[in-house]
């Protein structure tokens, strides 16, 4: 350590270390550690939570239909069904993302058996299958608009391929419905 | 005040012992009730302590805005460890290092504002030199004009008087680093000197 190194050692050690801000910092310290605190929840985590809950209790109740529609119900007349709300729709993962084809070819093949399904239940089961579809495919259009906004988000992606996989399900299981009545062999 | 003076001695001396603050003077005895998350003594301890956390992170920083930002993050996070806080060393040591890694965080978290605060900061004389007077304030502003890592380490090492142990564990770098870099810090802070007419 030279002489200048010296002074300025001294020099520095002449320097304040104490010195008051121009303001009160005190109030937004307090306002934060008063605040609630707060979920490490996101809102968007929030929602997308929520949708697959959403999707999986409607997947419930209309198995749960299905099923006892399927054990008791005889026969019913054969009713037009409107299937302007049914049409498979074109999915995609939002601007960046499509959906493998397996899926559009397996959607199309579970279309046209859940139509024809459709027209032999009653029409208190077929209006909670076409609510419960309208609910999963809701839950699809917001998970994709979520993911228009963030095309990268894994999480998104991953709901969004759980939730056509439960909208696939259930027009399978509703589709397959006589194959599996005629399966049966106690009745 | 008049009454105190007309009253007898032995009555106004136990109300002088009513207008002293609480007995509650020790540091620890502070610490202790903001553990139990009482905020009043958190606020009492924030006002012992604020103006040597504020007059650190303004000297890191060099920026009013930042320096206040980085102060608040601080105590708030120093709110939130203080059940972690042992008494192993000085609570305003543990402060300061509180203080440090906010300022750090800060830096990393947004170098581009950093670079415009930086642009903007040259532009202007610094708000550190207004604390210092005469050639203290031409050093403080050559102090302000080091690069970032220099800065940091003469900030910490020369004008706190931490050891470069101390220095380097707080910064997150080998203690050799922070001997080098005060070296640097000297050599330019020497040099800006010297351009200014700073007496040797």
């Amino acid at each position: 350590m030279n002489e200048t190194d010296d002074k300025l050692a001294m020099a520095a050690r002449g320097l304040a270390t104490e010195i008051a801000p121009e303001r009160d910092l005190w109030p937004g310290i307090e306002a934060a550690i008063n605040a609630p605190k707060r979920s490490r929840w996101t809102p968007i985590l929030a929602q997308a939570a929520a949708v697959v809950l959403l999707v999986g209790a409607s997947s419930m109740v209309t198995y749960v239909v299905v099923k006892y529609d399927d054990a008791n119900t005889p026969p019913q007349t054969v009713v037009q069904v409107a299937p302007s709300n049914l049409v498979f729709e074109q999915a995609a993962f939002g601007p960046d993302h499509t959906l493998d084809s397996l899926y559009g070819r397996a959607g199309g093949n579970v279309e046209s058996d859940l139509d024809r399904e459709l027209q032999n239940l009653s029409p208190e089961a077929r209006e909670d299958i076409n609510r419960n579809l309208a609910v999963m495919r809701q839950a699809i259009d917001e998970i994709s608009a979520a993911l228009e906004k963030e095309p990268n988000n894994v999480f998104l992606q991953e709901l969004l391929v759980e939730a056509y996989g439960n909208e696939l399900a259930m027009m399978n299981r509703v589709g397959n419905m006589t194959q599996r009545v005629m399966a049966r062999k106690d009745i | 005040m008049e009454a105190l003076l007309t009253a007898p001695a032995s009555d106004y001396s136990s109300q002088m012992v009513s207008l002293e603050r609480p007995a509650l003077t020790d540091e620890a005895d502070w610490i202790a009730r903001a553990q139990r998350s009482d905020s009043k003594a958190f606020e009492y301890l924030y006002r012992m302590h604020i103006d040597r956390v504020y007059g650190l992170c303004l000297r890191m920083t060099g920026n009013v805005s930042e320096a206040e930002d980085c102060a608040q993050d601080a105590f708030i996070q120093a709110w939130s460890k203080l059940d972690r806080f042992r008494g192993d060393s000085a609570f305003g040591t543990w402060l300061h290092r509180i203080a440090v890694n906010a300022v750090l965080g800060r830096i990393r978290k947004s170098k581009r504002e950093q670079d415009r605060i930086q642009i903007a900061f040259e532009q202007s004389s610094s708000p550190v030199s207004a604390t210092d007077h005469g050639e203290m304030r031409d050093l403080s502003e050559a102090v302000d004009r080091l690069p970032e890592g220099a800065r940091h380490v003469f900030v910490l090492h020369a004008v706190y008087g931490y050891s470069h142990e101390e220095t380097g564990n707080m910064l997150d770098i080998a203690a050799g680093t922070s001997k080098a870099q005060l070296h640097r810090a000297r050599r330019l802070l020497a040099q800006q000197l010297k351009e200014q007419g700073f007496e040797e």
